[in-house]
């Protein structure tokens, strides 16, 4: 029992909680996400963990010394442009970049294939219309010189006019401001006294970094949601004290950690898209657990497939980010997606008369064919129903029931289109939906300078665990781990209970080799200096702080950056030779052999500090005996599978994951089901349960 | 140039061929050779006699052998016997397979441009995405090419067939050799762009090719950067290197990579560039192999034979779709050397007789100066927007398509020019040139489809690129020298179904990013007053073009910069509009020198255009070179923006108004004398909207008596404001809304309309005085209905040039 350690995910169907309590045992429930008010959802799961537990709301609460929250609430606002009427303000002459948008379309997270198909790529709806950018005369200059004071008039012209408009949030961002923020501290301050209330969002605050757009982007986008996300964030927190949990409220974050809800109602930029991350948070942990550095994690829901890479414990971190077409800075955990999930749609191409599987999707409405509420167009899931992966009956623990026959009558029609019988479709619908899976991730490995045999792969999210052997084997990892059996499909709640309170804070330096370590050191000074402000903040006491900095370095004259680790903290003469190594062999990882340029000089551009103070860790239950014998309650009736290496359906064992224990090895094909998922071990592979509760699936040569 | 009878031209043209001195050919255009007897089918008869000079299919294709002329591939390749190719395909594939290998083919040609990017990290690759990378049958069709610059795949497969033809007897074509190429006869855009060609071996037979093209910063010639924009042959220009084995059985042959690195100014960034591309190919080759040895060679090659053959059908059941006819767009390039003030004209037809595609640019103008482009530039540049328009939705492949479009030019004009002309600034104007008036010729025929018209695009923004070139010390003390990359951000045109993209990039480079301002200030000694999109640039139209943008900037660490100009479509716009819309803004340069900016600065004011500072006005001229730009000298430089489609009277007014308040695209000005709209005190006056309209039209219209309405069921709709009908078993154009007789279909409907010649200026608000650069005035011409009013065409021409017969249907 308690002191408990709470993680709660708000997704867009289901609201997950885990719970994990001293000795660690882990409780997870879901409930249904409640949009007009995400709070309710939240408590509604948080109240069924305490049933579980056989508490009263108010005792359970009493007792949770972290809740950590991870929340789609600013991803929504974007997305469904419900965020603030913001107000911006720019270095005169500037007020277009977010417009241009460097001529360019925000097309990276789209579909590639139709980048040339210009009616379809247009630039996203303006989250601020020009009406509502003003330019202020001010100007700094690349050495972080003044070249025009700052023009106070103007600026305070500029806010009255916005106020007029009824902006409900300001953001400010002028030129090199990262190198000399005092103007946008100026502006800011003015805007302060005239609408105390107003949220404002200065640049070199939320993104300190090299390049106008991205940090434009970054300001706006934080002015954006900052109101709405304040006023979520400090409805929550009021209930949960009106519930009696009396200890902070701690919020993912897309850096792979948590921040207290006073910073993300500061900088809610950081909670965008944090909610996959905190999956990866969950893997890291489980990874210093089961001694496994290296891990490829996937996170496969209804609409889209999730990838990161942790690499010798640590996640790999992109520096600009992605949302609804606009980049902007923030160090995040490197998460790719494509469109492949559950509820992408299979399509039979009219001209070439082939398969395509995604990346449009079903969504949760209608979703795919089987939920019976009315859609025609087959999906993953319906396949996985027509190969008997999934049990029509026990989907979601029997939550649903699945209409088989409407995703037969399907997968029919794609298969008469086709020429092939059904099953031949369904298991090509999967294959196709595999084989795409596979190619993300060798993106995301190879072409970053990994091995994908070095890593082991997590599967979760709810379709995951039905199709990762088989991308698992395309990539040759050394096995697949279907991490804690009964809470892959709440794993991200999980990897929230596990994040530790994290602030990273960069400053962008441009310099060239030989190095001015006074200059650089002053820096890094300074950089703890802010991280220790915030710390104390938290109230985290000195002794718990962990420091990690780090240096994004280049070749002079080249775009490419690459993150060198300083470990020293601060730098000597003596570091800078081996400072040049670090860098090439960095750069070679990543780039290739031989790919190093060393007659060029190197150049520092960003300097960062990640900050970290672990929370109380889960302590994941070791399990005290392994057993090779599977209890009779775990089996349940056989039923017809369509394997795809046997070109037939055979009569094929079900077990029950929950009655699972560890030590437990099952021979393929057989399918283990668990309350909210289905994992699907293929002929020839082999599943074990493993001691701390996790399905682990190996391959042919290793079983 | 004076008529000759074919089968004279054709012997006189072959005894050139032979001849060793051909080399010396001048490249003026009379000198050349001329026309054959193996003529199209159309020209068949001996008889014949041509007044125009001839063209590629009406000359003895062995003259197109990439030397003296443009290589133009036969139908047949000639291959030495030695050399072994896999051709044998599985024709029967499984849906499955076919899609999980077709997907990996995909992200073999992804996965190898990524790899040029990262270990390239020049600005070139990085932000102007200046490459391309391509995947080939092993025959030289495409399969893939990639999202970067387009133009570069459109001369990669006649590398391909040329290395086939040339080079599989000696020094022959063996697993672990690459061929590095660059020049523009046999398949290039210009000597910059440079290529690595990489066969692919399978068990000793030639499988495929893996390519890749990618531009360098300077590769010699007598301008730094290799554009040189004085040059009057390729004698002045980078080095020239025709297909030459640099890696051998697997390794890079140091005399040849000296060889070509001796030749740069910049040998070392053109040496990680060359390591860049050699990465992309390895890795390239080393996926398809992968493939390869896991379904087997023929299953991989059915694979890519059915992507083409998928392509191929996808293309044809669209063209069946279409009516035949001919399209015609006509265009201007200014100043051909330093000095030139004459317009030369540039005339791209468009033919479609039942599934064929034919293009031609008969009428353009000779080669001359260095405004040139080869045929494989030419060539290469229409591919671009056939693949844009008609290609989309079959990712890339294009390779099918092309077994049915013919590009039938006229050698010795410049936009196909002869050896050895001119052609390092191709892609900056001739290419331009070429490929922009592609977009308005096909969507015209397009149109016609109304589910193809959702896909039709008029010209986008950068139709010729307002270089902006600049060297010296920079503010760390290091010599520099430059091109201003921002003409990159250029604008989408309108489309039929909405407006075009506001700085939404060149189409020709679908996922360019130009540089932020900090980025070009931090690495070069520059202070950016400004970079804004710009009022009334964008065509006007039904549907607006998008709005291009202006950079503006002062010396900043720095007492000098040193400066060339290399433009044109500064008088007049290179981008016209479509049925009725307008062109995009010209290009415009603007220099003031001795100016106040400072005096502002210290009184806390920056700027928000030229024209807020004081100081002496300079014209600069398209091809000025070795100017000087110190400490209060301002520059600025717009790039042409986009055109508009559809008559802009046809505009939702509540859009002018959105335009006008809230996108800052119109100003209030042209909301009223171009869209016809009202707005006062921040409102949109809809009466006085309705009455401004009403009048213009009726000013245009002709007494009731003269005019004829037909009667006759509707046809088709030709253009958004033409249609057709019958009118007594013939078919007739008529306005879209009135029904007004414009004359048989077979006949120029523009001769039926009232026509208004118009100062060019009309055209779009930011045009300024063309004599400033050119000695021909352009002139703006509208075609308004007689019936009714209403604008059914524009035309831009230079004044004593003839009405364009731009739509020709030949309807069954």
């Amino acid at each position: 029992m308690g002191p408990f350690l709470v993680g709660v995910d708000i997704g867009g169907t289901f609201t997950d909680c885990v719970v994990l309590d001293a000795d660690g045992s882990i409780t997870a429930t879901k409930s249904s996400s409640t949009p007009h008010n995400f709070a309710q959802g939240m408590l509604a799961a948080m109240g069924v963990a305490a049933e579980r537990l056989h508490l009263s709301f108010d005792e359970f609460c009493k007792q949770i010394s972290v809740l950590t929250h991870g929340t789609t609430a600013g991803t929504n606002a974007l997305i469904q442009r419900k965020g603030a009427k913001v107000g911006l303000l720019m270095t005169r002459g500037h007020e277009d970049a977010i417009h241009i948008m460097r001529g360019s379309r925000g097309v990276t997270s789209r579909d590639m294939a139709k980048v040339v198909h210009f009616p379809e790529s247009g630039k996203p709806v303006p989250i601020v219309p020009k009406r509502l950018i003003r330019g202020v005369s001010e100007r700094v200059d690349c050495f972080g010189d003044v070249v025009v004071e700052l023009n106070e008039a103007e600026a305070t012209q500029a806010i009255d006019e916005l106020l007029a408009e009824g902006v409900e949030a300001i953001g400010i961002c002028f030129l090199w401001s990262f190198k000399r923020p005092e103007h946008e501290a100026r502006v800011a301050a003015l805007a302060r006294e005239r609408a105390p209330h107003l949220f404002v969002s200065c640049s070199h605050e939320i993104a300190p970094k090299w390049g106008e757009y991205e940090r434009t982007t970054a300001t706006a986008l934080n002015a954006y949601i900052g109101p709405i996300m304040a006023r979520y964030l400090a409805n929550l927190d009021r209930e949960l004290k009106a519930s009696g949990y009396r200890n902070p409220l701690q919020i993912t974050q897309c850096g792979g950690g948590s921040v207290s809800v006073a910073k993300a109602m500061e900088s809610p930029l950081l909670t965008l898209d944090s909610g996959p991350v905190s999956g990866v948070t969950g893997s890291v942990y489980l990874g210093r657990l089961m001694d496994t550095p290296n891990i490829i994690t996937t996170d496969m829901g209804g609409t889209s497939f999730d990838v990161g890479i942790i690499e010798r414990h640590q996640p790999t971190y992109s520096f600009i980010s992605n949302v609804a077409q606009y980049e902007y800075f923030l160090p995040k955990v490197d998460i790719q997606a494509i469109g492949a999930g559950g509820g992408s749609l299979a399509r039979v191409d009219p001209v070439a008369r082939t398969l395509r599987v995604g990346p449009d999707s079903a969504g949760a409405d209608p979703g795919p064919v089987c939920y019976g509420k009315g859609a025609q167009t087959p999906t993953v899931t319906d396949a996985d129903v027509v190969l008997g992966y999934i049990n029509p009956e026990n989907f979601l623990g029997g939550r649903i029931v699945l209409d088989r026959a409407a995703a037969v009558a399907s997968v029919q029609r794609v298969a008469d289109q086709l020429g092939l019988s059904l099953e031949e479709t369904a298991s090509g619908i999967a294959k196709i939906a595999e084989f795409r899976m596979a190619d993300i991730i060798r993106k995301m490995t190879v072409e970053k300078g990994f091995d994908p045999r070095d890593f082991v792969l997590h599967a979760f999210g709810g379709a995951g665990p039905a199709h990762a052997s088989i991308f698992g084997a395309e990539l040759g990892v050394k096995r697949v781990i279907i991490p804690q059996k009964e809470i892959a499909s709440t794993w991200c709640a999980f990897g929230a209970a596990s994040a530790d309170i994290l602030h990273v804070h960069e400053q962008v330096d441009i310099q060239a080799s030989p190095f001015d370590a006074k200059r650089l050191n002053k820096t890094l000074t300074e950089l703890q200096k802010r991280a220790n402000r915030e710390l104390d903040h938290d109230k985290i006491d000195r002794s718990r702080r962990q420091f990690q900095f780090s240096l994004d370095m280049r070749h002079r004259g080249q775009i490419n950056e690459v993150e060198v680790m300083l470990p020293e903290g601060r730098l000597t003469a003596a570091l800078f030779e081996p400072l040049r190594q670090r860098f090439y062999e960095r750069y070679e990882q990543l780039y290739g052999r031989g790919s190093s340029y060393r007659d060029a000089r190197i150049e520092i551009v960003t300097l960062r500090l990640r900050a970290t103070a672990p929370t109380p860790r889960p302590k994941l239950a070791r399990a005290a005996r392994m057993s090779a014998r599977i209890l009779a309650a775990a089996k349940r009736p056989s039923r017809p599978v369509y394997w795809d290496s046997l070109k037939a359906s055979v009569a094929t064992d079900i077990y029950d994951g929950a009655q699972l224990k560890p030590g437990n090895t099952l021979a393929g094909p057989v399918i283990v089901e668990t309350t909210d998922t289905t994992v699907v071990v293929h002929p020839g592979r082999r599943l074990r349960v493993d001691e701390f509760g996790n399905f682990e699936i190996t391959f042919g040569e290793a079983a | 140039m004076s008529a000759r009878p074919l089968k004279a031209a054709a012997r006189q043209a072959q005894s050139k061929n032979t001849s060793p001195g051909r080399a010396k050919a001048s490249t003026q255009a009379g000198a050349q050779p001329k026309a054959t007897t193996r003529a199209s089918a159309a020209l068949q008869s001996p008889a014949v006699t041509l007044t125009r000079r001839p063209r590629v299919s009406e000359m003895d294709p062995a003259l197109f052998d990439g030397r003296a002329m443009g290589y133009v591939p036969p139908d047949t390749l000639t291959i030495s016997p030695t050399l072994r190719l896999q051709r044998a395909s599985v024709a029967d594939i499984d849906p499955i397979t076919y899609e999980v290998v077709r997907h990996a083919l995909w992200h073999v040609n992804e996965e190898h441009g990524a790899t040029i990017q990262r270990i390239s990290g020049s600005p070139v690759a990085m932000y102007a995405l200046d490459l391309n990378p391509s995947i080939l049958t092993e025959d030289g069709e495409f399969v893939y090419f990639g999202p970067y610059m387009q133009y570069m795949s459109g001369v990669t497969d006649t590398q391909v067939k040329w290395i086939l033809e040339n080079r599989s007897g000696n020094p022959g074509i063996r697993d672990g050799d690459m061929f590095l190429a660059n020049d523009p006869w046999v398949g290039a855009a210009h000597q910059q762009d440079v290529m690595l060609i990489c066969p692919v071996f399978w068990e000793g037979e030639l499988f495929c090719w893996v390519t890749n093209c990618l531009h360098q910063y300077d590769i010699g010639g007598i301008t730094p950067s290799s554009f040189c924009g004085s040059a009057e042959s390729a004698f002045e220009e980078g080095i020239c290197i025709p297909p030459v084995k640099i890696v051998e059985n697997n390794e890079i042959r140091r005399d040849i990579e000296e060889l070509y690195l001796r030749a740069s100014r910049k040998p070392q960034a053109v040496a990680l560039d060359f390591r860049a591309q050699l990465a992309g190919n390895i890795t390239a080759r080393d996926r398809v192999l992968a493939l390869v040895s896991r379904y087997g060679p023929q299953v991989v090659k059915g694979v890519m034979r059915r992507i083409l053959d998928h392509s191929e059908q996808a293309f044809l059941d669209k063209l069946r779709r279409l009516p035949d006819g001919v399209w015609r767009e006509r265009t201007y390039v200014e100043c051909c050397r330093p000095g030139d003030r004459r317009t030369h004209q540039v005339m791209l037809t468009l033919r479609k007789k039942g599934t064929e595609l034919i293009f031609e640019n008969d009428g353009t103008a000779d080669q001359e100066g260095a405004m040139n482009a080869t045929y494989s530039g030419w060539r290469g540049s229409i591919m671009v927007a056939l693949n844009q328009l008609l290609c989309w939705d079959q990712y890339f492949a294009i390779g099918g398509a092309l077994r049915h479009v013919r590009f039938d030019p006229t050698p010795g004009t410049f936009n196909c020019a002869n050896y050895p002309a001119s052609v390092s600034t191709a892609p900056v104007q001739a290419m331009e040139i070429s490929l922009y008036p592609t977009y308005n010729v096909l969507s015209k025929m397009l149109f016609g489809d109304p589910q193809m018209r959702e896909d039709i695009m008029c010209i986008g923004g950068t139709s010729q690129w307002p270089a902006t070139l600049f060297r010296g010390i920079d503010q760390w003390g290091e010599r520099y020298g430059y091109l201003l990359v921002d003409p990159i951000g250029g604008a989408i045109g309108a489309f039929a179904t909405g407006d075009g993209i506001n700085t939404g990039g060149q189409s020709r480079t679908p996922i360019c990013k130009l540089p932020n301002v900090e980025h070009t200030e931090q690495t070069f000694p520059l202070l950016f007053l400004y970079r804004k999109e710009v009022v009334d640039s964008g065509g006007a139209g039904r549907w607006r073009g998008g709005m291009s943008a202006e950079s503006c900037f002062i010396p900043h660490g720095t007492d000098t910069i040193t400066h060339d100009t290399l433009s044109s479509g500064n008088a007049t716009p290179t981008a016209p509009g479509i049925m009725g819309g307008y062109p995009g803004s010209v290009n415009v340069y603007q220099f003031r020198t001795g100016t106040d900016v400072h005096e502002q600065f210290a009184q806390q004011r920056i700027p928000a255009a030229i024209s807020d500072v004081a100081g002496r006005e300079v014209t600069l001229q398209l091809r000025q070179e070795n100017f000087a730009q110190t400490k209060s000298d301002v520059y600025s430089v717009i790039w042409s923006a986009a055109a508009g489609f559809g008559d802009p009277f046809e505009r939702d007014p509540e859009r002018v108004l959105a335009d006008v308040l809230d996108n800052r695209a119109v100003s209030i000005e042209a909301a009223r004398s171009i869209y016809g709209v009202v707005i006062s005190e921040g409102r949109l006056d809809a009466k006085a909207t309705a009455r401004v309209r009403r009048v213009a039209r009726a000013k245009r219209c002709q007494s009731p008596e003269s005019v004829q309405k037909l009667t006759g069921k509707q046809i088709s709709q030709v253009t958004d404001t033409l249609a057709v009908r019958r009118s007594g078993g013939k078919a007739h154009y008529c306005c879209v809304k009135c029904a007004t007789d414009l004359g048989p279909v077979r006949e120029n409907y523009k001769l039926a309309c009232v026509r208004e010649d118009r100062d060019i200026t009309h055209a779009n608000p930011n045009i300024g005085d063309w004599r400033r650069y050119i000695d021909d005035e352009p002139v703006f011409r509208q075609f308004f209905c007689p019936g009714c009013g209403s604008l059914i065409e524009n035309e831009i021409a230079r004044a004593g040039d003839p009405v364009l017969h731009d739509i020709e249907l030949h309807l069954r």
